[in-house]
């Protein structure tokens, strides 16, 4: 297998030895800022300000989102549609957070009803593989968390939001349990506890390298047992508000059905992730089908202030070979347990525990610089010596371990017990999002927010384990918050679509260039060719839908 | 490289593919996305399950369609499998409240579809026959890699649901473990971290980290 890449094999396989006991290369301080500021795809000036919204003028964005936060809603803004569905909270989002809160208000008297675009668990937390960080080791504390957690995130994590995170890691631990999830133990029924890039202590449970699935099959199968109106296949289509800026519920659109579904709702709890799909600079994405950053766009119209935007996650290792796997996670267990990131020469270039921003740097740099091996279908990545985990730990170790890893790539005749694999960073994993306070409400009343789809926690590099914790104290808090401050049921408009409109009217860019008028949240990735597909009315009228039920003719702006 | 196209069929309708790339993405290309489910695209959530066979006369059967890639002649037919409805696991389970949960647990007739349909590769019958025996560890380690597709429930004639099974033996194992949470007090290292200065703050998480303490 990969003769294409022999001679490369060989230098590698050839340097091995020396390399198992060599230190891994450190970059001093000075060399981290350079591999990031030259060839992390965040420093690269990809990015520019909007013309409208709360962030207008203020702060950058990536280029293919600053288009969507300044689109055009799918609906008229005259579009009045009447509640089919009332509840008393209204999720959106089926992943880890979404089914967190959801399971939170279990047992409150409210009704509550979780929208997902996808099915329930189809999400970025199925696939999370590596693990969930909390301060369970020796020598390990919540502060120490909060110390790694704030230098990987280069100081700029709300030291608030992060203090939370670090303090319920533990307690989110004893919850999940309960609930049934198996994390990995030692002989002696302790927690098994892994390092990952910049924890100063073993600090990561995981469940093999299927942690995430572990945790959202669970939460799933939870949240069925349940009283939770769950809405499989219903998509987000806009924030609906009082017309006094506070929202008070959504419009969906039912795939299946193919109309929209008015949910006048008393609160809202927005779990709709991360943004992976929308493929930054042309970067392959580790993310779900449905992270196409529409919560993003949604609160945005709605006045939510957005932070941290211009910072994103490329995990260093994404495959880059086979091509059928190229942006799919290699989890960075595999790294703290032992494979080292090694060049085209075979030279050890850097510790594989740098921080992830650090290394996607400096495996962007190898590549750059010749120094990376070219696939047959003209893709450029680095070497994992994977090989040196069963030489570091044992023969066998790196399938018990890694047993996913193991079967995606014996599909293509790869074993990575034998040969190492390649890598190259994929976009991974939105570190801002909708600016929330430490009960998840957002700027706008009615509103509140949980998981990837905020911003502040994780400042602009999260640790490995972070997010599925994140997802679970969060999820469980904005539960929380909504039990305690619920608000009455209000009116159903879209003024703040008007408003939006006007603002728009006046934005310089969208008045003189006609091509950035997009219309927004993108809900699927563009590969994909998948649309919202509305039903014609004549057609639905044809099938015996009464005319009470009747909507405007079509509602869509597209 | 210069791609290699084949032909391919989707519920009959014939489509072109690029040798390399799995049936989600030729389906994408050929504008056909949602004549199947996806939702991961990465082999976990268990959406895009298909059935398929081969015009070699190779035996087909049972695939996700994010995880296979093309090959010339493949017909492939959507086969999506609905959630089933969850059961209540039990702390401290037993055989008999895993048969009172799953009153079809014993009609096994051991024809091995179950294994041969799983895309996980788990044993999926042996399992069920584990869990008649009540060897629930086993059984949980099993089940570890389950992505819930549903297709061993799904082809199983005698109404076996061995995943939905898998799950109730790993949650009722979970929720039997104890656990405990030392509680600590240390104000004080807060107040030191959560110093208002942006530029000090990272100062002392820097130095805190490396001991976990704050150092004189």
């Amino acid at each position: 297998m990969m003769e294409w890449a022999k001679e490369s094999l060989e230098k590698l396989e050839a340097s091995r030895p020396a390399r198992l006991d060599q230190p891994a290369p450190q970059p001093d301080s000075a060399q981290a800022e350079a591999l990031l500021k030259q060839y992390h795809p965040d420093y690269l000036g990809h990015e520019r300000t909007v013309e409208v919204g709360p962030n207008a003028g203020k702060q950058k964005f990536p280029l293919e989102l600053a288009q969507l936060l300044e689109g055009d809603s799918p609906l008229e803004p005259d579009y009045l549609p009447k509640p089919k569905i009332e509840t008393d909270v209204l999720i959106l989002g089926g992943g880890g957070a979404g089914a967190t809160a959801a399971l939170t208000l279990e047992g409150s008297g409210l009704s509550v009803h979780l929208a997902t675009k996808l099915r329930l668990g189809d999400s970025n937390t199925v696939m999370a593989e590596g693990g969930i960080q909390s301060a369970l080791g020796d020598g390990d504390s919540p502060r120490r968390h909060f110390a790694d957690a704030l230098v990987g995130g280069h100081g700029e994590n709300d030291p608030d939001l992060l203090r939370i995170l670090c303090e319920q890691g533990p307690e989110s631990i004893r919850w999940l349990s309960q609930l049934g999830c198996l994390f990995d133990q030692n002989e002696d029924g302790r927690f098994s506890l892994r390092g990952g890039g910049g924890t100063s202590v073993p600090r990561v449970l995981a469940c093999r390298d299927y942690t995430g699935l572990e945790i959202m099959r669970v939460l799933k199968d939870a949240v069925r047992l349940t009283g939770t109106q769950i809405l499989e296949e219903h998509v987000a289509m806009e924030l609906v508000d009082d017309g006094k800026g506070r929202v008070t519920g959504a419009i969906l659109f039912d795939r299946n059905a193919g109309n929209p579904v008015c949910v006048s709702a008393r609160a809202v709890i927005l779990a709709t992730g991360g943004s992976g799909q929308l493929r930054l600079q042309g970067f392959p994405t580790s993310n779900h089908v449905g992270a196409t950053g529409d919560g993003l766009v949604l609160a945005y119209r709605q006045g939510c202030r957005l932070i941290h935007l211009d910072s994103y996650q490329y995990h260093p290792s994404g495959a880059c070979y086979p091509e059928a796997l190229v942006g799919q996670l290699v989890t960075e267990a595999i790294r703290s347990l032992g494979a080292q990131v090694v060049n085209a020469e075979g030279v050890h270039f850097i510790d594989e525990m740098a921080y992830r921003d650090v290394l996607a740097g400096a495996i962007i740099k190898e590549t750059a610089e010749g120094r990376g091996v070219k696939t047959p279908h003209g893709r450029t990545g680095i070497w994992l010596d994977t090989p040196m985990i069963d030489l570091k730990k044992g023969a066998g170790t790196l399938a018990r371990q890694f047993p996913g890893l193991i079967h995606r790539f014996a599909r293509y005749n790869i074993d990575p017990a034998r040969k190492p694999i390649l890598i190259y960073p994929t976009l991974h994993y939105q570190n801002g999002g909708i600016r929330v306070d430490s009960q998840c409400r957002t700027d706008v009343a009615g509103l509140w927010a949980c998981g990837e789809v905020t911003g502040g926690l994780h400042g602009k590099n999260r640790l490995m384990g972070n997010s599925l914790l994140d997802i679970t104290v969060f999820g469980r808090r904005s539960a929380e918050s909504v039990l305690r401050n619920i608000p009455e049921r209000g009116a159903l408009t879209l003024t703040h679509l008007k408003r939006f409109q006007v603002e728009r009217e006046k934005a310089e860019r969208v008045k003189k260039d006609g091509s950035h008028i997009t219309v927004s949240p993108k809900f699927f990735p563009d590969a994909s060719g998948m649309k919202l597909k509305p039903v014609a009315v004549e057609q639905k009228q044809e099938t015996g839908s009464s005319s009470s039920n009747f909507e405007p003719r079509n509602p869509f702006n597209f | 490289m210069a791609e290699k196209t084949v032909e391919i069929k989707i519920s009959g309708k014939t489509i072109q593919a690029q040798v390399g790339e799995t049936l989600i993405h030729a389906l994408w290309a050929a504008g056909m996305a949602e004549s199947i489910k996806t939702g991961c695209d990465g082999g976990v959530c268990g959406a895009c399950t298909v059935t398929l066979r081969y015009s070699d006369g190779r035996t087909g059967g049972t695939e996700l369609a994010c995880m296979k890639p093309v090959e010339a002649g493949m017909e492939i037919f959507p086969c999506p499998v609905e959630a089933d409805t969850a059961v209540e696991p039990v702390a401290n389970p037993e055989l008999s409240t895993l048969q009172l949960a799953f009153p079809t647990l014993n009609r096994c007739t051991k024809c091995g579809s179950c294994t041969t349909a799983c895309p996980m590769s788990i044993p999926v019958m042996d399992s069920v026959l584990r869990m008649q025996k009540g060897e629930f560890s086993v059984v949980a380690e099993d089940f570890t890699t389950c992505i819930h597709c549903g297709l061993c429930r799904f082809v199983c004639e005698d109404k076996v649901k061995p995943h939905n099974m898998g799950l109730w033996v790993r949650r009722s194992l979970g929720m039997s473990r104890n656990f405990a949470i030392a509680k600590t007090e240390a104000e004080q290292d807060w107040q030191y971290l959560l110093v208002e200065d942006r530029e000090l703050r990272l100062r002392r998480a820097r130095q805190f980290r490396q001991s976990g303490r704050i150092e004189p």
